[in-house]
């Protein structure tokens, strides 16, 4: 390589484009660095440190969301700057700084180091931000095992716990086998969008653009086919689509709650930033295929995930298997953009879709953290008998965000199914829509039961030992703000989408 | 004797992936797990170098230093979980590490 194309090369890198990552990583090294330099009484306020930064990144973020470089490729192709891309940016740095919140609540319940839980958030944040905008398979499996195995680690994270490393094993094993799968599919259309007796092969076979190219120039081509069904398989391991959700209740019990949140939110956001990309932009001449797989995948996520959580009496793994079923509804979008008719309106109903169970689920994954008490795995209904006497806040905000994944009216979350159905009605998912509706019927049962433990069942202590049940802990400032915050958006977007759903909408 | 062809180095690396995905599934010991995890990214790995060697593009070679990046920060956490459980449970037997239950 002469130095005149080592200099093209380095002038496709705009550093400026990928500035709120490059922050989130800079801010991540200097808690650590903190963590040396301060003494141990100012320890405490470094969490502090990585809520502010968070909260200018996204400050900076919002006012620069139409920035220069949208709609253009960086890093010789890497990178590929788009609406959405804008759009996941924020919603990863919102989840970011819930989870810092929730972690202030969960880790001080724990004896085990602070500072590395908000490094590694920030660190898998920032790699969420890349794989939403990535253009490149390198960069989408580089950003994709950052964020996996920075969830392996936060899913052990409480290291005393035998739930928390059972946990991380079962999430590494099936998270590595996932990501096996989905490298081999990835080398696979390498392999054959890079064959130079095929019509339409290029030299960057990684490259979406030119691996899109290459799959419309070959419509019908067997191993290409195979590539992409092991691509799909890994995503949809990441998302926890039936029947790749095995590992989702045991995963979600055994984290902290506030790594449950993570993975329930962030993991899953992230997974269907990138099915979106794939699916509407390189996979698309393979609608045949992809289609068909996904609609019978969605069905099946719906049904299974609905009557799963019927059953539970963990909390967490009923909120893991609820959020199995919300894969599927989100799942039911993807459908209605890939189907014959792509629905036009199903990419803004998505992004509609993620933001109002952003909120839904952390105004619930708040309450759990404060209800939970040191055995973090160990969270039943019962715990929350009498809440709405002891502690109405709590059980107000357990009640709006259960009602808005529910899909209540006139909740967020009734405006996100609304909208994904009228998208799936549009694209001509029938059949899926039908079973979709079944599926919100069955969830009601169970958000219900635990709206019906917060506000009607009296606990009665057993009368010979001590009260079983863990400790409520006061609700701070912070954390009480973000989720009055959480429960208050929950309805107001549910009455007023105006700006909100221009704004996802926008092409 | 005939020379390696592509079908040769592609058929190789989709038995070695075949192993490793069901050894995944079947094996009970964590460690064995853990290897078979590690054969399945090898395979992408061989057939990877294969690929860019018979189609004449570099991307592929690029691709493979990532992947054994990847497979090293991997098995770094992995074993550190590994370690973590054996001492708690004095087993890594998938089978009897059962505690997350309803």
């Amino acid at each position: 390589m002469t130095l005149e194309a080592v200099k093209l090369a380095a002038e496709a890198n705009q550093w400026g484009a990928i500035f709120p990552e490059l922050l989130l990583a800079c801010l991540a090294l200097a808690l650590l660095a903190l963590e040396i330099v301060l003494p141990k009484k100012l320890h405490a306020y470094i969490p502090d440190v990585a809520l502010a930064g968070l909260v200018g990144t996204l400050g900076g973020l919002l006012v620069n969301f139409h920035s220069a470089s949208l709609g253009k490729e960086s890093f010789n192709g890497l990178l590929l700057h788009s609406p959405g891309g804008q759009v996941m940016r924020v919603f990863f740095l919102l989840t970011a700084m819930l989870v810092c919140i929730l972690a202030r609540v969960s880790l001080a319940k724990q004896k085990v180091p602070r500072i590395e839980f908000y490094h590694l958030v920030l660190i898998i944040t920032g790699a969420m931000m890349l794989l939403a905008q990535s253009n490149h398979f390198v960069m989408f499996f580089v950003a994709l095992e950052t964020v996996t195995i920075g969830f392996y680690i936060l899913v052990a994270y409480f290291r005393t716990k035998t739930a928390s490393l059972e946990a991380g094993l079962k999430y590494l094993v099936m998270g590595a086998l996932s990501s096996g799968m989905l490298l081999f599919g990835i080398v696979l259309l390498y392999g054959v969008a890079g064959n130079p007796t095929l019509p339409g092969h290029s030299a960057s076979a990684m490259h979406y653009p030119a691996l899109a190219q290459f799959l419309v120039a070959n419509p019908h081509n067997f191993l290409a086919g195979v590539g992409i069904v092991l691509v799909l398989v890994g995503v949809a391991f990441k998302i926890g689509a039936f029947p790749f959700q095995i590992w989702v209740p045991d995963v979600y019990q055994g984290a902290p709650t506030p790594v449950t949140a993570f993975l329930a939110v962030g993991s899953k956001a992230a997974g269907f930033a990138v099915l979106l990309v794939l699916t509407r932009d390189v996979f698309a001449s393979y609608d045949w295929l992809v289609t068909p797989a996904l609609t019978a995948m969605a069905a099946a996520t719906i049904l299974f995930g609905n009557i799963a959580a019927l059953t539970q009496h963990n909390v967490k793994r009923l909120i893991g298997l609820s959020g199995v079923s919300h894969a599927g509804f989100l799942l039911l979008g993807v459908v209605a953009l890939s189907g014959p008719v792509a629905s036009v309106s199903a990419t803004g109903a998505i992004y509609f879709y993620l933001f109002a169970y952003l909120i839904a689920s952390f105004a619930v994954f708040g309450v759990m953290a404060h209800i939970a008490g040191v055995d973090d795995s160990e969270q039943t209904l019962d715990h929350y008998a009498g809440l709405a006497k002891e502690n109405p806040f709590l059980a107000t905000i357990l009640a709006i965000g259960l009602g808005s994944l529910a899909g209540i009216p006139p909740l967020a979350g009734f405006m996100g199914k609304f909208f994904i159905f009228m998208a799936a009605f549009e694209g001509g998912a029938r059949w899926t829509l039908v079973l979709a509706v079944v599926g919100v019927v069955i969830s009601i049962y169970y958000y219900f039961g635990w709206i019906k433990a917060a506000f009607f069942e009296q606990w009665t202590p057993p009368a010979d030992t001590a009260d079983p049940r863990p400790a409520r802990t006061p609700v701070n400032v912070v954390s009480g703000i973000a989720l009055g915050c959480l429960a208050l958006a929950s309805i107001f977007i549910g009455f007023y989408q105006g700006p909100l759903g221009q704004w996802l909408t926008m092409k | 004797m005939t020379s390696a062809t592509l079908d040769h180095y592609v058929l190789i690396s989709a038995l070695l992936f075949a192993i490793g995905f069901f050894g995944v599934l079947l094996r009970r010991n964590t460690l064995v797990v853990f290897m078979c995890l590690e054969l399945m990214l090898l395979a992408s790995t061989l057939a990877l170098v294969a690929f860019s060697r018979f189609n004449g593009t570099m991307d592929g070679n690029v691709f493979v230093f990532f992947i054994l990046t990847v497979a090293a920060a991997e098995v770094a956490v992995g074993l550190a979980i590994i370690v973590a459980l054996f001492r708690k449970r004095q087993t890594i037997q998938l089978n009897e590490l059962n505690s997350l239950k309803n």
